[in-house]
């Protein structure tokens, strides 16, 4: 009988992590040496630099806060550092969560005689590029050799899919974590999980409950006994972080309790030190919960009606996470959603055991495949770890082709056969072809995990000893590719944006686009540095898109000097678990710049930060001022979310001068979605001069779409022209700007089908090469330009144009919006 | 515009996948995985697909951007009626006629004509 492997799965949590092991029938759950399941994510490094991780150094929270750290996934992907004073020790995020992954692994090898090796971790759906790569390299500090990332509500499905055979339908995961919302729409159909679409947000969680509780009993501190604490005060952090330990320990009885007692003892009052009692009823804490759970709800049915899901249809709720114990939440979602929740699963193991699984369909074993010392040839296999086809198809092929492409010799493999463990199923002889391979299919036993041996004859029928000899293949649930949540691409030095992978796009995915340089890159200069900034999000313009990182090709790294206008050919590439490779390919180098992407979130000083939110008010005042003016009620509620936004981040902005570290992070996100919603109302202010655009813009696209369009522009600029009355009708700037990209494209492409387009262009180019980056190359080409048009050389001159366009620099201001970009 | 139709046809999920709109969901996920294991291998009969156009480049972005399309139950109805009528109507003349200045396509914001 051949072996099982074994799979792991673990959920990295922002406040307790949990790990699985699978063996293809049975999932257990990896225990501490005090026999707990769920591992706090906490680290301690003590004065002697002995560092300790999970329920050790979770005792310590409260005594030597200064060095015991949590919540250090809420800041995965940043440049911050954390402080362990005693041993005078930084450590960055991804070091503090390997630490707990060691503990984790240490104990799994305890439960299975063996280190784990490879494991699956999961993320949030909504974690940017920065923050996965950060965990995989927290994975890889642990000791893993290879880590592989799933979205949590993909694993929180699995696992949920896994146990209930007869669903069929859509259904809602609502994943409430300390840090973290996740929700996601999925659907299950022939046996196959589909994520049809996510959303969510990355800076709520049941932590933002602990904080309105702990803001909660400030009040009383102040009320009862006089004594006055601040966030914004770095004094007051001490006693902030025991009423938050206090809060979390008292929302947790309370979740079977009516009433909880919190006792706090030795806090400094004007009277000296006191000891303190609270008390907090169940009443108090749904009232202090609602505002999350209600915006969670709110992401719930935004995600719902995107996606044209009629509420009654969702089959279930699956909910996950520690928040989603209490009582009041769980009587929201069947309120408003109207959802049965799904009984009987763990919400704090789900991801972890999903993840497991997720593991053994990957073909990620714990222990990776031993090489035999034995000479054998290889078999490169692909196979559905998991599968609902009851006869999913193996494909193989020889790692290197048979012979020299002759007749196979004696030792080589002609045929290969594959049959079952249990004697119940035996497949054909089957012929490699001739490239070495062969494509077959076997059968598994309903709902359990198969075996097959794997052997190979040579054409005299004698048996050829090959590698791997046994598979595994589970029958289950068959997982479809998990769609990318928000869109990347690339900043440009116009502050557009340039496409990469749309959001939905299946993952894995990877495109390369050809882009220009906009300024010389000088060989050797220490100065000189081209950037393409990598973002995230759908606005067309890059501003209002999230940096998530930075390509940097520096001049001390190019052998020979890059012109304005070289080619750069750029890929991005992002794996299952939404991780992102990019690199450069610079083709009058030839040389690829791999690995040079500086994936970070980038921290903004808080004096920064003050300053955008006091710029924004601003902004946001001539809105209203405008609104009330002109009676415009709708306009008026719209400058009512921005300023929901702008306190939320200028509370974070207390926060955050008061030393809590990932409140910056979140001020800036809330910033950011104040930016996009200020951006659509000052369009929809300058609506008249918009409007005016529009007009103009369609008068010129319709003449030339007229004289020397296609017929299929023609129609496209038809079905624009009432997209933009529509768009008039309903005062719907972001639809009419929208409308109007489109009109321009068609007009451009129809006027340059005129003969004398180009030299229009030249003649506008020409007047504008005192601008230039290289005065002198321009004037040559104006030169040859002049001469091309003497001999009526079109393609000549566009040539020209082109090269002429890549010498004039950019707007400043647009390439300072654009994050600096120096591409084009 | 026969260009346009001439390129959607060609990269039509079912031709991608070297199926027809009477192939199951079920049939179409398992066309789908051993195709992605094909191209995994390397192997050359996966990395072409035929069209009425000539052979058309495969990739393992493009089967599973089709398998994703054909997943969703609309967009599947609106390519199994681009497949139908693509296959009854659209023949390799038609496709290249139209073709004006080549640098349009990127003045509109694609990336290429789509050619034969």
């Amino acid at each position: 009988m051949a072996s099982r492997d074994i799979f792991m799965g673990i959920d990295l949590g922002t406040t307790n992590s949990t790990a699985a092991v699978f063996d293809g029938e049975r999932v257990d759950f990896v225990r501490d040496q005090q026999g707990a399941t769920v591992l706090p994510s906490v680290v301690r490094i003590d004065s002697r630099g002995t560092v300790t991780a999970g329920s050790r150094a979770r005792r310590y929270l409260e005594s030597d806060p200064e060095n015991t750290r949590t919540e250090f996934k809420r800041l995965m992907g940043t440049r911050e550092e954390m402080l362990f004073p005693a041993s005078r020790q930084k450590k960055t995020p991804p070091e503090l969560a390997a630490e707990v992954l060691k503990v984790i692994r240490r104990a799994a090898g305890v439960q299975i005689g063996f280190e784990p090796e490879q494991a699956v971790i999961s993320v949030p759906a909504l974690f940017e590029l920065p923050q996965s790569a950060a965990t995989s390299e927290a994975g890889r500090l642990a000791g893993f050799s290879k880590v592989e990332l799933i979205q949590e509500p993909v694993a929180s499905a699995l696992a949920a899919g896994w146990t209930a055979d007869e669903d069929e339908g859509f259904w809602l995961v609502y994943d409430l974590g300390g840090g973290t919302f996740d929700a996601s729409l999925l659907e299950t159909r022939d046996g196959l999980l589909r994520v049809v679409a996510h959303d969510g947000d990355n800076f709520l969680g049941g932590r933002d409950i602990d904080q309105a509780l702990s803001g909660w009993l400030a009040e009383r501190l102040a009320e009862e006994h006089g004594v006055r604490v601040s966030r914004s005060d770095p004094s007051d952090a001490a006693i902030f972080r025991r009423l938050k330990l206090a809060a979390e320990e008292a929302k947790i009885e309370l979740s079977h309790a009516s009433e909880a007692v919190l006792s706090l003892e030795g806090i400094s009052s004007p009277k000296g030190e006191i000891d303190v009692d609270l008390v907090l009823n169940r009443a108090t804490l749904d009232a202090l919960a609602l505002p999350v759970i209600e915006k969670s709800i709110e992401v719930c049915e935004r995600l719902v009606l995107a996606n044209g899901v009629e509420k009654g249809k969702l089959h279930r709720v699956v909910l996950v996470g520690g928040p989603t114990a209490m009582p009041v939440l769980r009587q929201r979602i069947r309120e408003r959603l109207q959802i049965p929740v799904a009984e009987g699963l763990d919400p704090m193991t789900l991801v972890a055991h999903g993840a497991a699984l997720f593991a053994l369909t990957s073909r990620l074993p714990a222990r990776p495949v031993a090489v035999s010392e034995e000479k054998r040839r290889s078999f490169w296999l692909q196979y559905p770890g998991m599968s609902s086809d009851p006869a999913p198809h193996v494909l193989g092929r020889l790692t290197a082709a048979p012979g020299d492409g002759t007749e196979p010799s004696a030792a080589e493999p002609f045929a290969i056969r594959l049959s079952r463990s249990d004697g119940g199923w035996k497949g054909g002889l089957l012929e490699l072809d001739a490239e070495g391979a062969f494509v077959t299919s076997v059968e598994l036993l309903p709902r359990k995990t198969s075996v097959f041996f794997l052997e190979a004859f040579a054409k005299d029928g004698s048996v050829v000893p090959v590698e791997p000899r046994s598979l595994t293949i589970v029958h289950g649930l068959t997982i479809s590719d998990p769609p990318l949540s928000r869109t990347v691409g690339v900043a440009l030095a116009d502050d557009s944006t340039r496409e990469f992978i749309r959001r939905g796009t299946p993952l894995p995915a990877r495109k390369t686009l050809t882009l220009r340089t906009v300024e010389t890159v000088a060989k050797g200069s220490e100065g000189s540095l081209l950037k393409i900034p990598i973002i995230q999000g759908e606005f067309p313009s890059a501003h209002l898109c999230r940096l998530v990182g930075t390509l940097e090709i520096a001049g001390r790294e190019v052998t020979a000097t890059l012109p304005p206008g070289s080619a750069v050919e750029v890929t991005l590439e992002l794996d299952r678990g939404g991780r992102l490779s990019a690199r450069a390919f610079v083709p009058a180098l030839n040389r690829v710049f791999s690995e040079v992407a500086h994936l970070a979130v980038p921290e903004i000083a808080p004096d920064s930060l003050a300053a955008a939110i006091a710029s924004a008010r601003e902004r946001l005042a001539g809105i209203r001022r405008d609104a009330f003016a002109n009676r415009d009620r709708n306009l008026l509620e719209r400058a009512g979310e921005v300023e929901a936004h702008l306190a939320e981040a200028a509370r974070d902005l207390a926060a955050a001068r008061g030393g809590e570290p990932d409140s910056t992070q979140r001020a800036q996100r809330n910033l950011l979605d104040a930016e996009a919603v200020l951006a659509e109302l000052e369009e929809e202010r300058s609506w008249p001069e918009l409007w005016d655009e529009a007009q103009q813009e369609f008068a010129f696209s319709a003449e030339w779409v007229a004289r020397l369009g296609t017929e299929i522009e023609e129609r496209h600029l038809s079905e624009a022209g009432r997209a933009l009355e529509k768009a008039h009708q309903g005062k719907n700037a972001t639809e009419l700007s929208r409308q109007l990209r489109l009109v321009k494209r068609l007009g451009t492409a129809a006027f340059y089908r005129h003969p004398d387009a180009w030299f229009w262009m030249f003649d506008a180019a020409s007047s504008s090469v005192s601008r230039a980056s290289e005065p002198a190359k321009a004037a040559k080409l104006v030169k040859e330009g002049e001469e091309a048009r003497k001999r009526g050389d079109s393609a000549a001159v566009r040539g020209v144009v082109e090269r002429l366009w890549a010498l004039l620099p950019p707007d400043p201001e647009f390439r300072r919006l654009g994050y600096d970009s120096g591409i084009r | 515009m026969k260009s346009d139709l001439a390129g959607r046809v060609a990269s039509n999920p079912f031709l991608v996948l070297g199926i027809t709109p009477a192939f199951s969901r079920r049939e179409m996920e398992r066309e789908g995985q051993k195709l992605l294991g094909m191209l995994e291998l390397g192997m050359a009969e996966a990395r072409s697909y035929p069209t009425v156009f000539g052979p058309r480049p495969r990739t393992p972005e493009m089967v599973r951007e089709a398998m994703a399309e054909l997943r969703d139950p609309g967009r599947r109805l609106a390519h199994e009626l681009l497949f139908l009528e693509g296959t009854a109507g659209v023949d390799a003349d038609r496709g290249e006629k139209t073709v004006g200045w080549s640098g349009a396509f990127s003045a509109l914001g694609l990336s290429r004509w789509p050619s034969r």
